[in-house]
């Protein structure tokens, strides 16, 4: 048998992707922490919109099969105590929560705990050898920091921005109604942004279409975020 | 029995297509490669993935590849110039050198930032014996030994984060440049940009995936007809199989040294 014929006839159907194998790798992950204020004035329609609003962010991320396997949502609330609603989970798996609103506002215990969150998550995907994005804090809050002492908040606020300097996270903050933008300002480094009336749902979808955009983004993209019709600077 | 005796060759095939996330938004491909076969059976190979976020990140990909291995061409390279550990870094730093001033010069003509025109670059210098790749950016390139050891060359060098790494415009491009030399029986060589890292690299080991690459190893070894193997390459790239797991632009280069 002539050699060469053979040879050929093999590699005319040989073909690469049936042979070729793919790594088996954990999707890489976009971690997003909600850090909700579930003080007592959030009590009634506020609290009630927001629920409704964690619904839609469910929605609209599994809508997005790239989004509902990568993006994962963790919920940290404040009143007079700090919650861990949520633990971080993908988007496919999240059930949002049913939220009630009591108590005061300790935003600043609640920063230190989204910041830990992240700090061990990101510590999580080392060991495991997990690719990730840079996490996103997401705060909302109707007030300003009440019922803990000063220094907890300002010690909060110093961590959040060296953070944020560093780029270990981005840290967005959503002021509602009679939020106190002005204090909220000092805290945070980028912009509060104040929500138009109780548009929970219009923010909660923008939130998933970055988070979505952010997570198929490609090595060093310059994510642009999708424009903001829910709030004002 | 073999009786079609070859001549001792390299044999390449490469490949670079466009992601379906640039298609979808109508971009061009932002990867580009290069590669000549030399002398003395001396391959040199370069790939670049321009970065999404520049404006003319292809134009810089294009720009470092067809420089870095023009550059290295011109050296009048010998496979006896190869055996000097320290000529061979200097040589890939020079290819580096000339890539990056070429960019910077296109971004000076061009009135544009340096950034617009940010890229990786992986350049490949290969024989039979060396194997000596030097890298701005993640991406990564890989041996097979005569003993059918997979050796990982270099590894991607992204920051923490995964949407993060390093370009030939960044300032510090040169000083942290991976420069890697290998000297065993080389049997093949291949260069990834990043598009295919998920597929070809197992994260949790840090090690590329040799299911990946031997059937590639394989294929080119066995390629008598240039145009085909390339089609069927670029066929390869363009499957359902790898849509489904990326969207990024992908660059492929194997290489075979067929000496039987």
């Amino acid at each position: 048998m002539d050699f060469n014929i053979t040879q050929k006839v093999m590699h005319d159907t040989l073909r690469l992707d049936e042979v070729v194998e793919f790594a088996e790798n954990p999707e890489p992950r976009c971690p997003c922490v909600l850090l909700l204020d579930t003080s007592g004035s959030m009590q009634g329609d506020p609290i009630e919109a927001l629920n409704q609003g964690l619904l839609s962010l469910k929605d609209e991320l599994v809508k997005n099969p790239l989004a509902a396997r990568r993006v994962e949502v963790a919920i940290v609330t404040f009143d007079s105590n700090i919650n861990v609603v949520q633990d971080f989970v993908t988007a496919d798996q999240f059930n949002p929560p049913i939220l009630t609103a009591q108590g005061l506002t300790t935003m600043g215990a609640g920063i230190h705990k989204a910041l830990d969150l992240i700090q061990e998550r990101k510590s999580q995907y080392r060991t495991n050898g997990i690719a990730y994005y840079r996490p996103w804090v997401f705060m909302i809050t109707d007030g300003e920091p009440q019922g803990e002492l000063d220094h907890v908040v300002e010690q909060a606020a110093q961590r959040l921005q060296g953070d944020e300097a560093s780029k270990r996270v981005a840290f967005f903050t959503v002021g509602v109604e009679n939020a106190n933008m002005t204090r909220l300002n000092q805290i945070a480094v980028r912009t509060p942004l104040k929500l138009k009336g109780l548009n929970f749902i219009e923010m909660f979808v923008w939130l998933s279409a970055s988070m979505s955009a952010v997570s198929h983004s490609q090595v060093d993209e310059q994510v642009a975020l999708p424009p903001i019709g829910w709030g004002t600077v | 029995m073999n009786i079609s005796k070859q001549i001792a060759q390299w044999r390449i095939v490469a490949a670079s297509v466009c992601g379906t996330s640039h298609l979808r938004n109508k971009q061009l491909c932002q990867d580009a490669h290069h590669w000549q076969i030399l002398a003395d059976n001396i391959l040199v190979a370069a790939a670049a993935d321009g970065a999404g976020s520049a404006s003319l990140g292809k134009v810089g990909a294009m720009l470092a590849v067809e420089t870095a291995i023009e550059n290295l061409s011109s050296k009048g390279l010998t496979r006896s110039s190869l055996t000097n550990d320290a000529n061979v870094r200097s040589l890939l730093n020079d290819a580096l050198l000339a890539a990056k001033k070429a960019v910077e010069q296109e971004a000076v003509a061009c009135e544009k930032q340096l950034a617009d025109l940010a890229t990786t670059l992986i350049i490949m210098v290969a024989t039979p014996e060396v194997v000596a790749v030097a890298q701005i950016g993640d991406g990564l390139a890989v041996a097979k030994d005569r003993l059918g050891n997979l050796l990982a060359v270099t590894m991607p060098d992204s920051g923490e984060y995964i949407n993060e790494t390093t370009f030939l415009t960044s300032p510090t491009a040169l000083d942290t440049a991976q420069m890697r030399l290998w000297r065993t029986d080389i049997v093949n060589v291949g260069i990834i940009t990043d598009g295919l890292q998920m597929l070809a690299l197992n994260m949790v080991v840090g090690e590329p995936h040799k299911p990946f690459f031997f059937p590639l190893f394989e294929f080119v070894a066995n390629a008598e007809d240039k145009t085909a193997a390339k089609e069927q390459l670029v066929k390869f790239l363009r499957s359902e199989r790898i849509a489904q797991r990326t969207d990024d632009d992908l660059t492929l280069i194997i290489a075979a040294f067929n000496n039987s």
